[in-house]
């Protein structure tokens, strides 16, 4: 490969679209919809009401239930929505079965297919893990059913698992785009950075994000290195020979894709081992698994990472409706405020209205799967994060990455970002195009993203 | 220097807790030759009804300093759950195979499990308020929490509470000849049954009292019980299952080596306790201390 070309730091993180603040660029983006005509017209042909049949896998049992309670929440909420309208087209009204996707892989598949050929589902959807999505999505396409993934974010999945999916699709961002905008969010505020500490959870999020982080990193803040390194598995709560570790490396910068029980676990210790006092701190999921899971203790000025995706704060304000009055409701029906995994779940069901409806509007009657499924390959729509845009060739969900900064706000509980420093980058500038070649195909990199970061990157100076 | 003094403090602090969880496991099965599949869960108990008492004391005003009487509180509720779990469920299964044992107490695991969920949610729940009782400790240039050290010291009281208790009193005598054999010690006129039902409940209060100690520094999470139920077979596989002195001398190998990973070998963290407890059963399968 050719030297790379350098570029000066500021220029490059500008050509990414990098934005800082509340307001501003990344308002462009966010051009308030029009408002939902509260009478929708009625459906084209005849419709049949019998009920519509969702299947909802998620961790409803186990650690990761943190993350399976506000998926199925958020599924729930958005099918009692559309039911109280009379149901899909006005007439099929969704019922919800659910799986425990802590079963394990191998029994997870094993109720896949018992849904569909027992349960009828008419569609399958939830799933967090990205071990259980690349050994779901073949055997959904193997069924002809349609499937719509909230999470199980890996790359693997529509790079190698299901290179050309017809039924499968996938809603929330890319897991290589975690690392990427923790890397971008950390060059763009600590740009003095030279040493930098990992802390991961040693399984395929951890060595994903750890992987793309230094990816971006080398070229973002060229002359930087990796002082210390640690691979705790995950689940670990005793971090103290950690953390003793990364002090004793002197680092600038903290990296770490811990999360969960493990995170709040995680920055009590390093609070009172003054490792917030020593060095910058940069996060994929501290704000990730749920707002409410944090304490007013967590150090400000940490990037907090949202899995690139969702935090209920942003976008903040009369800005954009659809987020505040979707945090309104959610509030009202579940006592909590939403995550990601709500948000992800909620739209995916939205998102399936809104394209059998326009199926109808075109076809008339029920439309079939892949009628459906036309309409939602391209299909780009407004939800309480921002705008989503389903691409056509890996029927991959592609949304703006954001994260920001950790601020107590005395509005809430907990910490949220400070208001004037979110960051926002367009999901195009961080993730590998339409054509670019997936792993096997003329390159071993772990993702079609490495591949593209390594060979059109260039490197900053200044 | 003061790295090398910290680790060394790490490694102690997570020690204790591993002895604490590992110990019970031991002496419960020393006594009763019933491998506990619950018994992580029951240390997960422990930590969890800690906090949510210590959340509702702080929530009443109680003197901060108070807060420390609720560590074997929360031990002690892990204990009473003992003497109801060993007659109700565990006695009608001694005279069947193991396998219906470990059926039975890994259902408990999974029983309990649920019931955490259930009870307390998913979020993890926190009870630092306590740490924060004790003051930092400055090491060298480093900050030390302090009350680390307390929790070094309670289980360090532990064992020796435990081996004073096992060698050195009349209970203990009962307990040894019951765990050396049953029929015999009954034909003697010990309560076997009490025995038992007080073995499986000090084998609980250590289990609770760790998981009391630690969560003030961690957070109760879902899923610890597994972690650590894992860990003290670990410990136990290095020391020999039933041995007192096993637990102490395997929790601490385990620390260390841990410490010394994480420090100089991060890349396999995870591999090199299963890694020992594989040589020390190719060399000794019965562990340390442990006879056949």
């Amino acid at each position: 490969m050719d030297k790379p070309n350098t570029v000066d730091r500021r220029k490059f993180l500008s050509a990414l679209g990098v934005t800082v603040g509340g307001v501003g660029v990344a308002g462009a983006s966010l051009i308030a919809p029009q408002v939902v005509k509260a009478a929708t017209e009625p459906a084209k042909g005849k419709i049949p009401d019998t009920p519509y049949k969702t299947g909802h896998m998620t961790f409803l049992t186990g650690p990761a239930a943190v993350l399976g309670d506000p998926s199925l929440k958020g599924h729930i909420m958005a099918a009692e929505e559309i039911n109280a309208q009379g149901g899909l087209l006005g007439k099929r009204k969704i019922e919800t079965i659910t799986a425990d996707e802590a079963a394990g892989t191998d029994a997870n598949v094993k109720e896949l297919r018992r849904m569909k050929l027992e349960g009828k589902i008419d569609l399958f959807t939830g799933v967090i893990s990205s071990g259980n999505t690349p050994a779901l999505g073949p055997v959904a396409e193997e069924l002809s059913l349609l499937t719509m993934f909230v999470d199980g974010c890996t790359d693997f999945l529509f790079d190698v698992a299901v290179p050309n999916p017809k039924y499968t699709f996938r809603l929330t961002n890319i897991q290589s785009a975690d690392g990427i905008t923790a890397a971008i969010g950390a060059a763009q505020a600590w740009p003095q950075t030279r040493k930098i500490a990992h802390l991961h959870p040693d399984y395929s999020y951890g060595r994903n994000a750890s992987e793309h982080f230094t990816l971006a990193i080398e070229r973002l803040l060229p002359g930087t290195q990796v002082v210390s390194e640690s691979w705790p598995k995950l689940g670990t709560t005793d971090f103290t020979s950690h953390i003793t570790k990364i002090l004793s490396s002197e680092p600038d910068l903290l990296f770490t894709s811990v999360w969960g029980g493990d995170y709040v676990a995680w920055y009590k210790q390093a609070l009172r081992y003054g490792l917030f006092d020593k060095m910058k701190v940069a996060t994929t999921l501290a704000f990730g698994v749920a707002p409410h899971a944090l304490g007013k203790d967590h150090p400000e000025g940490v990037l907090a990472g949202v899995h690139s995706n969702y935090h209920f704060t942003y976008p903040g304000g009369d800005r954009w409706p659809i987020n505040k009055s979707f945090v309104q409701r959610y509030f009202k029906r579940w006592n909590e405020y939403p995550n990601f995994q709500s948000e992800g779940s909620y739209v995916t069901l939205h998102m399936l209205k809104a394209a059998i409806e326009r199926a109808n509007k075109l076809m008339g009657g029920w439309p079939d799967d892949e009628m459906i499924i036309g309409q939602l390959e391209g299909m780009g729509f407004d939800t309480p994060s921002g705008y989503l845009y389903i691409r056509p060739d890996n029927h991959q969900g592609y949304k703006d990455a954001v994260t920001g900064f950790s601020k107590n706000n005395p509005e809430y509980p907990f910490p949220t970002w400070d208001q004037n420093r979110i960051i926002t980058i367009p999901i195009r500038n961080i993730t590998a195009p339409a054509n670019w070649p997936k792993p096997g195909k003329g390159h071993n990199e772990s993702t079609a993203a490495a591949n593209w970061i390594k060979t059109t990157w260039p490197k900053s100076v200044g | 220097m003061s790295i090398l003094v910290i680790q060394i403090l790490n490694s102690l602090f997570y020690a204790s807790v591993l002895f604490l969880i590992a110990a019970g496991l031991s002496l419960i099965f020393g006594v009763m030759r019933i491998v506990n599949m619950a018994h992580g869960t029951l240390y997960a108990v422990g930590a969890y009804v800690t906090a949510w008492l210590m959340g509702k004391a702080i929530a009443l005003g109680v003197p901060l300093g108070w807060l420390f009487l609720l560590l074997p509180v929360g031990a002690g509720v892990v204990a009473l759950a003992g003497f109801v779990i060993e007659p109700l469920l565990l006695r009608p299964f001694y005279r069947r195979a193991e396998e219906y044992q470990l059926l039975v107490t890994f259902g408990l695991l999974l029983i309990l499990e649920d019931v955490i969920r259930f009870l307390w949610g998913g979020m993890p729940i926190t009870a630092d308020t306590l740490q924060d009782v004790v003051p930092i400790m400055h090491i060298g240039g480093l900050v030390y929490p302090g009350y680390n050290l307390v929790v070094i010291g309670i289980g360090a009281l532990a064992a020796i509470g435990l081996w004073a208790g096992i060698y050195r009193t009349k209970f203990g005598v009962m307990l040894r000849a019951t765990s050396q054999d049953r029929r015999m010690a009954s034909a003697l006129g010990i309560n076997v049954g009490l025995v038992y039902m007080s073995a499986f409940a000090i084998g609980c209060f250590m289990a609770g009292l760790g998981g009391a100690i630690i969560v003030p520094s961690q957070a109760a999470v879902l899923g610890m019980g597994v972690d650590a139920l894992i860990l003290a077979f670990v410990v136990v596989v290095i020391g020999g299952l039933g041995s007192l002195q096993g637990a102490l001398v395997g929790a601490l190998i385990v620390s260390f080596v841990r410490t010394a990973g994480i420090q100089f070998f991060p890349e396999i963290e995870l591999a090199v306790l299963y890694l020992i407890a594989a040589i020390v059963l190719l060399i000794k399968p019965t562990g340390l201390f442990g006879n056949a």
